[in-house]
């Protein structure tokens, strides 16, 4: 689905990534862990079109996406979320929701200004999605509040369901579960889950290995912008590479 | 009625318009959280391109006015790709300087007759009482002059126009596309990651703005006959802003609410004229420490729609007591 061949990104003389590869295949949850600083973010920024590699090709369904702006990416059924939750304060948590359907509608200035009865069905049809992701992430009850004055735990989810309300194929969760206690954590799995069940593919950037045992099905690790290890949980856990980028080398 | 109907007053009635569609003006591209100090610049533009068309190519006024608007756009088009790159205070600072180049511009070209500026410019009052006159009410209606009504048909047309205005404006809030505004407002890069086309709709603000300030300046020296490169000079661009700054600029209401009350402050003070720029000061200043929102913001509305609904809600309960009490009886 979505695949990176010898992907590299350089800030200046630093290496944030360098030769990257791997792929997604489709339905699966894939965990990306590594230290910090290991270049995880970049990742996701080169993904999504934020930053464009320095070398490499990241293609997803047969099509480039170097050089393609963020919007069309997310148009193309890539979302994701932030480590630092990036939500739209001073609006409702109904109206943060709706804007992530900003790209499956089209009504122009025209029918916005005449209401026309186009524009409406398109509303309501938005609106009861936005209910329904809301729903589904449990933060229903909320939706008239401003987005910015719910609690974190509700702001992390409100970031999910707006990046699903993209309709995207790929959601890249990035650090979900930061600042989470472990009864949110446990809410945050179920969610992600739920996110699985809906035959959406994640990609899972977080700390908490224990979450990360128990959602993901296969890793990427990263250690300085390098892929050290790819496989399920009991081969990279075994990896001495992958011991040592987290415990440090043993002495002889 | 017979004060209220003197030229002065009039005057400053079709002012107040005037200044309202700059407030609108200002209100569009700040909606997507740009702060454009060039609708002084465009506003000269439409008021020269329309002044001129009537003047030296003869078009009726009301073809001449909308060309103003078109003008202004364009030249946005050729600016905005560039400016709207910008951000915070580097655009405010892009767009201020592209006001006075387009002032320096006009300054100097021939057609604009420079520093003297445009003079003798039709007038809409004027012509609407010659079109009134036309149709045979020579000596007026119901007791009121040409010239009377031809004022009256201004201030009224101008008036639809600024209901117009906040009728799109308020429309546009609450649509796909106002969503998409504010969401640019709020965090533009998490806005652009969310499948909104931020370069677009950043671009579709400033063109609005354009147009209707454009809009407003070929209006406006349909007015005042005369136009100088000193109407749209950088104190314009300022007191534009101002209107945005004291009225609050989240909302439509808010630059309209600014331009209303900056209109009509320099004539309740003309006779302490001295202090004026003094007492300007002095609101701004009490304005920034304890409403930097402006006087209207998004939270005014939202207290004053649930105080509305809540008394809505009181009145509809005592209609549905007041026959059951009565069938009590």
């Amino acid at each position: 689905m979505l695949i990176l061949e010898n992907v590299s990104k350089n800030f200046g003389g630093l290496a944030a990534l360098a030769g990257i590869s791997f792929q997604t295949n489709k339905g699966e949850i894939l965990g990306v862990i590594g230290p910090n600083g290991a270049g995880k973010t970049t990742l996701f920024n080169l993904i999504t079109g934020v930053l464009s590699p320095s070398q490499g090709k990241i293609i997803y369904r047969d099509t480039s996406l170097i050089g393609v702006s963020p919007h069309k990416i997310t148009e193309m059924g890539i979302a994701r979320t932030f480590q630092n939750i990036r939500l739209f304060g001073d609006m409702t948590v109904l109206e943060n929701v709706m804007v992530g359907a900003h790209c499956r509608t089209k009504a122009g200035l025209w029918h916005g200004l005449w209401r026309t009865k186009a524009q409406q069905a398109e509303e309501k049809t938005i609106r009861d999605k936005a209910y329904e992701v809301l729903d589904l992430m449990g933060i229903l009850p909320e939706s008239g509040a401003l987005a910015g004055a719910l609690p974190y735990g509700k702001q992390r989810r409100l970031e999910i369901a707006r990046a699903l309300a993209t309709e995207p194929e790929l959601v890249l969760l990035d650090e979900p579960a930061a600042g989470m206690n472990e009864s949110e954590t446990e809410d945050l799995r179920l969610l992600i889950g739920k996110i699985k069940k809906l035959g959406k593919t994640v990609i899972l950037i977080e700390h908490d290995m224990h979450l990360m045992m128990n959602v993901c099905e296969r890793f990427v690790v990263l250690n300085f912008g390098k892929k050290i290890a790819e496989g399920g949980s009991a081969e990279i856990q075994e990896n001495p590479e992958v011991i040592e980028a987290y415990l440090g080398k043993e002495d002889a | 009625m017979e004060q209220l109907l003197n030229p002065y007053y009039l005057q400053i009635a079709m002012f107040m318009m005037i200044n309202a569609m700059l407030g609108v003006s200002i209100y569009f591209t700040l909606a997507t959280g740009q702060l454009s100090l060039g609708n002084a610049g465009f506003m000269s533009v439409g008021a020269y391109i329309s002044a001129l068309l009537t003047l030296k190519a003869g078009l009726p006024i009301y073809l001449a006015i909308p060309a103003g608007g078109m003008g202004a756009c364009l030249l946005a088009a050729v600016i905005g790709i560039p400016a709207t790159r910008l951000q915070g205070i580097y655009l405010a600072i892009a767009t201020l300087g592209f006001g006075e180049v387009v002032r320096v511009v006009i300054l100097n070209m021939k057609i604009t007759n420079g520093a003297l500026g445009l003079s003798g410019i039709p007038s809409m009052s004027v012509s609407i009482s010659k079109w009134v006159a036309a149709l045979g009410y020579g000596q007026g209606i119901a007791g009121l002059t040409l010239q009377q009504i031809g004022n009256i048909a201004v201030i009224i047309l101008l008036t639809l126009m600024v209901v117009f205005l906040v009728f799109f404006a308020v429309r546009l809030r609450n649509s796909r596309m106002g969503r998409a505004f504010a969401a640019i407002k709020a965090d533009e890069h998490a806005a652009e990651v969310s499948g909104v086309n931020t370069t677009r709709y950043k671009l579709l603000a400033f063109f609005l703005g354009a147009f209707v300030a454009g809009l407003a300046g070929g209006l406006a020296a349909h007015i005042t006959f005369y136009i100088g490169p000193k109407d749209f000079s950088y104190h314009r661009a300022v007191e534009i802003l101002l209107f945005a700054v004291l009225g609050g600029g989240n909302v439509v209401w808010g630059p309209l609410l600014g331009s209303a009350i900056l209109t009509t402050l320099p004539e309740i003070l003309r006779s302490v004229a001295e202090y004026r720029e003094m007492i300007y000061g002095g609101i701004l200043v009490l304005m920034m420490t304890f409403r930097p929102q402006g006087l209207i913001s998004e939270e005014t509305i939202r207290f004053w729609q649930s105080k509305l609904k809540a008394s809505d809600e009181t009145a509809a309960t005592q209609g549905k007591a007041e026959p059951a009490r009565r069938s009590a009886d």
